[in-house]
């Protein structure tokens, strides 16, 4: 061949050289490229929306959102660098030096803008954004945080903030979440979270190859998460957690018309701002506790009912006509079952229903559940809302348990005597009750029969939750067994030598029931679960105190919260 | 023949239009005297515009009679150069005049091609067959060997390795077209490509570390590999239809540097895509074809010779240029014919053209 068509070949070959060069470039990694030059001049730069106020049935706010400004730049080169930080100290009055130390500290990568000093006021933050039109690299981040003016009230109810964890990742990434989200945890805060939880906005910006800030090429602003409205009162909720102060336990306040909580008070408490402060110490210090401040001891932790259980059984036997009106048993102190000596805590002597529910007679009760036989206590005690979970709305409910022969044949292997039906006769043994649940029960008792679903949250972003939550039913009960029931409770309290005597004096019919629960350890659970005014129950409470002693000392505590929620007015006085 | 005339003009304009487009797309967002630099490369197209038509009626068989001279001035310049030049990019490549600058090297590449056509197409005596066939290795290739390397030195020592090495590559494939014998063209390779490694230590810091870098950018994104890294990024950005005209980020936000001269390419292949790309390389392909075809056409070696090495080293700059854009070759500073900003280039190039034209149409006046 000759030399001129080899070196025709070569060229053109030079030219298919540089055509598949280039469709390697364009076709083959052009979608790679095109990212490429997008993070080389696109910077992002979030914002953040508030997170959903709660609120209290009255449209009060129990926690809010308080805006801080943090002072973000975006990365450039170091002698703009060096003037923008200088500007900026100029307006904070803070040090050059220690601004770069904060830099240097966060800087994460060139394209993501860093933050160089946060929680500055509204005022700097204002004469920063004036300085803004000079350089236009600077960042003034509006960063909402949670804000709780109360403190530690409704702790429980309300939950915390904190970073999302790997299970909850797991769990929640198909529904956006992210890693380093803030999400709830505990209460209202984490089952409502997907509503609370704020959208995030933000810019695009472009900058040049120095990171200098070009234009702004797009802008979505940040949704606010919806606001969420509880049942609770805020006053109702006050009272609740002064009267409780100190003492371990809990106090449930719910209106037993419609089953929505009023107050849910629990001690000990925790104050969820220090989870905005990042207050390392004190976290693990609440985490740490062995008293456990962070457990909701309303609906998560259940407690044998004790005397607080004869209502049920009272319920069953009436129900189911082993006794009536007329039935009498004697207490003389103490009985025998089988071969073991079952005492009461006094001596009443001969005791029919009613006089048995004023003065708690456990030999009546004793003698009423060998009557019934273990299964039907059981029974009845799942009719009236005891022994499996409500569906409340919070998260980390407990069912608490009421035993059964069969359960304990299936699951200990060992047979049920008449000393254990006995035993929960008079609310022992392995019966376990939550308060809310003790509140939902006399509840039934308030409302003539019955039983609702009590709820905690009313509206959800202006949407109303009550229509749709609304699952009361009447029990098949007969009215009489209501109306006796109801006469007992009053006599517990109106009665001389009623156990809840000292709510005698308050300027309301109160009705109740005390109980004092026999512990293996320590000093016994104390009791008051009640409704007042009698005639016309608006309000049905659960007191329960963790190791607070006898039955008494809990009706001290619902006396002091029903006295001062008359003085503020919320019950109306009939005497 | 007009023909030829009005489809290396057409090709050369519509070529010289999109490096106008591309020049103004890169720099009319910065400020100063960038804003002007179209305008500037417009007058320049005009003035070489004008050099062509000019050229190309001037016959060329007046550069058989001139080339000592074009060759001695060419010297000459690139002599001033190192005395008087103008140290710009850490280079000392132009020589300032009244108000613009001129880069020598370019209008060297010119003069050297020159001087090798009319060196190779000496006829003997007694017959008219072409003396370069029966050349022995002195004669072949040792003589005009220095004659290249004269300029090349001076070229490669200001430094330009991107020229010197063209220089080389147009002598060889002027070789190889001539009818030098193989085995003298293959010693001069050996005795070229042997001593490498030894010339590695005479390259600067910046020339080693740009070989190194084009055998992985990778190793200094932010330094040598920096300039491959943006370039290969903007060209792949532009995908299949480009960015847009103006719209191109890389080039206009300076990620790209040099985006108006040696990476014109990347700047217009991130605008215009590789749809707009494959037009550009074909423009390029008919104008080197059309070199072709005149020298095939054309009975007189010196003008044959001629029109190979114009058509040569417009083939060979556009394809180091443009694969030095992809990455496929070392970053030297090599501009793209007609594309990169730059007087010297435009005009020098122009003139090539002009010659090109007047090749042919000297041919039909035979």
């Amino acid at each position: 061949m000759e030399r001129k068509n080899i070196l025709k070949i070569l060229i053109v070959l030079m030219f298919v050289c540089l055509f598949i060069g280039l469709a390697n470039l364009d076709l083959l990694q052009g979608a790679k490229f095109r990212g490429l030059s997008d993070s080389n001049c696109i910077r992002l730069i979030s914002q953040s929306g508030a997170r959903g106020n709660i609120l209290d049935r009255n449209g009060e706010v129990i926690v809010d959102s308080k805006i801080s400004y943090d002072v973000m730049i975006l990365p450039q080169e170091m002698d703009q660098l060096d003037r923008v930080l200088a500007g900026i100290s100029r307006i904070l009055g803070v040090e050059v030096k220690s601004l770069k130390v904060v830099f240097r500290r966060n800087y994460f990568s060139s394209s993501l803008p860093v933050t160089v000093a946060s929680n500055i006021d509204l005022k700097k933050a204002i004469q920063l954004g004036e300085y803004k039109l000079e350089e236009p690299s600077i960042i003034v981040q509006p960063n909402p945080l949670r804000h709780y003016p109360y403190g530690t009230l409704a702790a429980h109810v309300i939950g915390y903030l904190n970073e999302i964890d790997r299970w909850r990742l797991t769990k929640l990434e198909d529904y956006g979440y992210k890693t380093k989200d803030i999400v709830g945890f505990g209460g209202v805060e984490e089952r409502y979270d997907y509503y609370l939880r704020q959208e995030e906005g933000g810019l695009s910006v472009e900058v040049n190859h120095r990171g200098k800030f070009m234009r702004v090429l797009g802008f979505e602003s940040p949704q606010n998460g919806k606001d969420i409205q509880l049942t609770l009162d805020l006053k109702i909720q006050k009272i609740a957690e002064e009267n409780l102060s100190g003492r371990k336990g809990s106090i449930v306040v719910m209106d037993p018309q419609s089953g929505e909580v009023l107050a849910m008070a629990n001690y000990p408490n925790f104050n969820p701002a220090v989870f905005v402060n990042k207050r390392t110490r004190l976290i693990a210090g609440l985490f740490n506790n062995p008293e456990s401040p962070l457990i909701n001891r309303a609906i998560s932790s259940s407690y044998p009912p004790a005397s607080v259980f004869k209502i049920v059984v009272a319920a069953a036997a009436l129900e189911l006509k082993k006794i009536n009106l007329s039935t009498n048993f004697l207490c003389r102190g103490s009985t025998m079952v089988g071969a073991r000596k079952f005492s009461c805590w006094d001596v009443h002597g001969l005791q029919d229903i009613v006089a048995a529910l004023a003065h708690s007679c456990d030999i009546f009760f004793y003698k009423t559940g060998l009557l019934l036989g273990a299964q039907n206590i059981h029974d009845y005690a799942l009719k009236l809302g005891l022994g499996r979970s409500i569906g409340f709305e919070l998260p980390y409910e407990t069912s608490g348990f009421i035993p059964s022969p069969l359960w304990r044949k299936i699951n200990k292997f060992q047979n049920w005597f008449d000393g254990d039906t006995a035993n929960l006769s008079i609310g022992q043994g392995d019966c376990l009750v939550t308060p809310l649940q003790a509140a939902n029960l006399v509840s039934v008792f308030a409302n003539g029969g019955y039983l609702t679903t009590p709820y905690i949250v009313k509206s959800v972003g202006g949407l109303e939750l009550s229509a749709r939550k609304k699952k009361m039913s009447r029990l098949p009960f007969k009215k009489s067994t209501f109306e006796i029931i109801r006469r007992g409770l009053r006599e517990v309290v109106s009665d001389s030598k009623g156990t809840g005597n000292a709510l005698s004096g308050v300027d309301v019919a109160v009705a109740g029931k005390t109980g004092t629960a026999q512990v293996s350890r320590g000093a016994t659970h104390a009791w008051f679960v009640g409704f007042f005014p009698y005639d016309k129950p608006k309000y049905a409470i659960c007191v329960f105190l963790e190791h607070g002693g006898p039955g008494h000392s809990a009706s001290v505590v619902a006396k002091q919260v029903i006295e001062a929620m008359i003085k503020q007015g919320l019950v109306e006085v009939q005497k | 023949m007009r023909s030829s005339f009005f489809r290396i003009l057409i090709l050369a304009l519509i070529i010289i239009s999109l490096g106008v487009l591309s020049i103004y797309s890169s720099t009319y967002q910065k400020e100063g005297v960038w804003q002007d630099i179209h305008k500037r490369q417009i007058l320049w197209a005009v003035i070489g515009l004008g050099c062509f038509i000019v050229i190309s009626q001037l016959n060329y068989r007046k550069l058989w009679d001139a080339n000592y001279l074009i060759y001695g001035v060419a010297l000459f310049f690139l002599f001033l150069v190192f005395v008087l030049g103008i140290i710009r990019l850490g280079a000392q490549r132009w020589l300032r005049f009244a108000w613009f600058n001129f880069q020598p090297s370019e209008f060297a590449k010119l003069a050297v091609i020159i001087f090798l056509a009319r060196y190779f197409s000496r006829k003997s005596v007694d017959d008219i067959s072409l003396l370069s066939g029966k050349f022995g290795i002195f004669r072949g290739i040792i003589l005009p060997f220095i004659f290249v390397a004269v300029p090349m030195f001076l070229i490669i020592e200001q430094p330009d390795l991107g020229s010197g090495l063209m220089l080389l590559l147009v002598f060889v494939s002027l070789l190889y077209l001539t009818n030098v014998r193989l085995k003298y063209i293959f010693t001069l390779i050996c005795v070229l490509i042997l001593p490498l490694p030894f010339f590695w230590h005479f390259l600067r810091d910046y020339q080693k570390q740009r070989l190194l870098v084009f055998l992985n950018p990778n190793i200094d994104p932010l330094g040598a590999g920096y300039t491959v890294i943006q370039s290969r990024i903007a060209i792949g950005s532009g995908g299949l239809f480009g960015r847009g005209w103006l719209s191109g980020t890389q080039s206009q936000l300076y990620f790209l540097p040099e985006s108006h001269t040696d990476f014109i390419f990347a700047t217009f292949s991130e605008q215009w895509g590789f749809l707009g790309s494959c037009l550009l390389l074909s423009m390029y392909y008919l104008i080197i074809r059309q070199g072709f075809i005149i020298a095939q056409r054309t009975q007189d070696s010196f003008g044959r010779l001629l029109a190979y090495g114009i058509s040569l080293l417009l083939a060979l700059q556009v394809f180091i240029n443009i694969a030095m854009n992809m990455g496929l070759a070392p970053v030297v500073g090599l501009p793209l014919p007609l594309m990169s900003y730059g007087g010297s280039s435009i005009l020098v190039t122009f003139i090539a053209l002009g010659i090109l034209v007047n090749i042919d149409r000297t041919r039909s006046v035979f």
